[in-house]
């Protein structure tokens, strides 16, 4: 540029980012700190599975996976005090009851047989909420003031992308006959209709939609 | 999903056998010979010995399967304990980390076995180390699994990049050096959080120190890792010293493996005089 006193506009015309976002801090950080629980328990589950798979390509997926959640938490762990939540813990929680639920659902199955049902929690259910909800996020929170938690989002889904593919593949691959879909099939739909109560893993309104209370919606 | 999974339900495919220590100790196959024609005059496993290649290939099973039942146990530290409670949340970070670790090395060992010429499931496998990580308390876990098991790893690693090294073997020396980093900085998560957990909780840390001493002894027993050349494995100071053990600690366990050998080699005597 020839003249250096020439003023430039702050940002550049291709610039987009724009104020306000949908959340504010203390939403921001109510859904970080459910992030981090949720992540939390994800990785305890996936270090837990490990010991109970005879697969020894699953045993080793689970491996490597619990550590791509356990470090999703971390991330989540310090994000918060920079959201002005200064006891981390305070905000580690399930958004509501029915999230305990899912996650004591999801973390039944134990026995050597019981492969398909574990991943398919993991994968075909908890994996994809996990999705929508960092999708719903980075999509509405503002790019200016919330682009520290745009910035992990961004790899975490990336994490996440890469892990639903893997599981969904050693999904595939385990199902062998029509009664194993079934099986699938009816895990998935029993997790599904918890996580249907809960509202998403934040709660209701995880993205965007409030979910009214379903009578019987626990199956 | 329980919390404490007992060894005797660690799932397995039907390659595989497990044996106890118990089982392991009375094969009178014993590792130490006093078998004393040159090719055996030392245990060492070094190329330069007759039966090195089903040795290292042995060796290469063991640690094959130790890496299995080191994820594991990591996993299950993950799992049994509350986080903050009874773990901290840290700690668990550090176990997951340790899983992924654990997860490459079973990788690099299949692949390592497969290049030496054995089979998953053609040796037996020694459940031991995930007996050591059904502790009920964290750091007694770190103490057994972090500080003696994979200080004993590191010891492995050590000697069977130098018999990489020796035959000229890049494939292998290049792998064991690779787990090798790993594991010590997985001893050195051992030495740091028995240290920080049980700063202000003496009877806490001498009860870890204890049974991480009694771990180290089982792993001495018979004399398979010591300094002295007729142990297989050496025992790799300078490592050892980089994941956080003082030379003092050092010296009780190479004075424990010592002795170890010298009451294994005077039973195998024993036992071969009362056969002849
Ligand atoms: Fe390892
Ligand atoms: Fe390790």
């Amino acid at each position: 540029m020839a003249d250096a006193k020439k003023p430039r506009a702050p940002f550049a015309p291709w610039d987009r980012r724009e104020l306000p976002g949908l959340f504010s801090v203390e939403e921001s950080a109510r859904r970080v700190g459910a992030y981090k629980w949720c992540e939390l328990k994800l990785f305890e589950a996936l270090g837990g599975w490990i010991a109970t798979v005879p697969e020894l390509d699953v045993k080793m997926r689970l491996g490597a996976h619990c550590y791509k959640h356990a470090w999703h938490a971390e991330l989540w762990h310090k994000r918060l005090p920079e959201l002005r939540e200064m006891n981390p813990d305070r905000l580690t929680v399930a958004p509501n009851e029915h999230m305990v639920c899912f996650i004591e659902a999801l973390t039944e199955p134990e026995a050597p047989e019981l492969t398909i049902e574990k991943l398919v929690g993991v994968y075909r259910v908890f994996i994809p909420h996990f999705i929508s909800a960092y999708t719903f996020h980075l999509n509405n929170t503002s790019d200016i003031t919330d682009a520290p938690t745009m910035r992990s989002l961004r790899f975490i889904l990336q994490d996440e992308f890469e892990d639903w593919r893997d599981g969904e593949m050693l999904i595939q691959s385990l199902i062998e006959t029509p009664a194993e879909v079934d099986r699938a099939a009816a895990h998935q739909a029993r997790l599904e209709k918890i996580l249907l109560a809960a509202g998403g893993i934040t709660g209701s309104g995880t993205i965007g939609f409030s979910t009214p209370e379903h009578e019987g919606a626990i199956a | 999903m329980r919390k404490f999974f007992p060894v005797e339900d660690l799932a397995r495919d039907e390659r595989f056998n497990q044996i106890t220590m118990n089982d392991r100790m009375a094969d009178q196959r014993t590792v130490i010979t006093t078998d004393s024609r040159p090719s055996r005059a030392a245990n060492r496993i070094v190329p330069s010995r007759g039966d090195a290649s089903d040795a290292a290939r042995g060796l290469m099973h063991g640690i094959f399967v130790g890496e299995i039942q080191a994820l594991e146990g990591a996993g299950r530290t993950c799992w049994d304990f509350t986080t903050g409670e009874e773990a901290p949340f840290e700690l668990k970070l550090d176990m997951a980390r340790q899983c992924w670790d654990e997860a490459r090395h079973v990788e690099i060992s299949v692949k390592l076995s497969d290049w030496m010429g054995s089979e998953i499931g053609e040796y037996a496998e020694n459940t031991v180390l995930f007996q050591a990580a059904c502790s009920n308390d964290p750091v007694l876990r770190l103490a057994g699994v972090n500080r003696a098991l994979e200080g004993l790893a590191i010891d492995v690693f050590t000697t069977m990049k130098e018999f990489g090294e020796v035959a000229g073997d890049q494939y292998l020396e290049f792998a064991e050096d690779w787990m090798l980093a790993d594991e010590v900085t997985h001893v050195k998560m051992g030495s740091d959080w028995l240290r920080k957990i049980t700063e202000d909780d003496p009877e806490r840390r001498k009860k870890a120190l204890d049974f991480q001493s009694v771990v180290d002894k089982l792993f001495s027993y018979g004399g398979t890792r010591s300094e002295s050349q007729e142990s297989p494995i050496g025992l790799a100071r300078r490592f050892r010293e980089l994941a956080g053990f003082d030379d003092q600690e050092i010296d009780v366990i190479a004075k424990l493996s010592l002795a170890a050998l010298e009451e294994r080699k005077a039973a195998v005597l024993e036992a071969q005089a009362a056969h002849n």
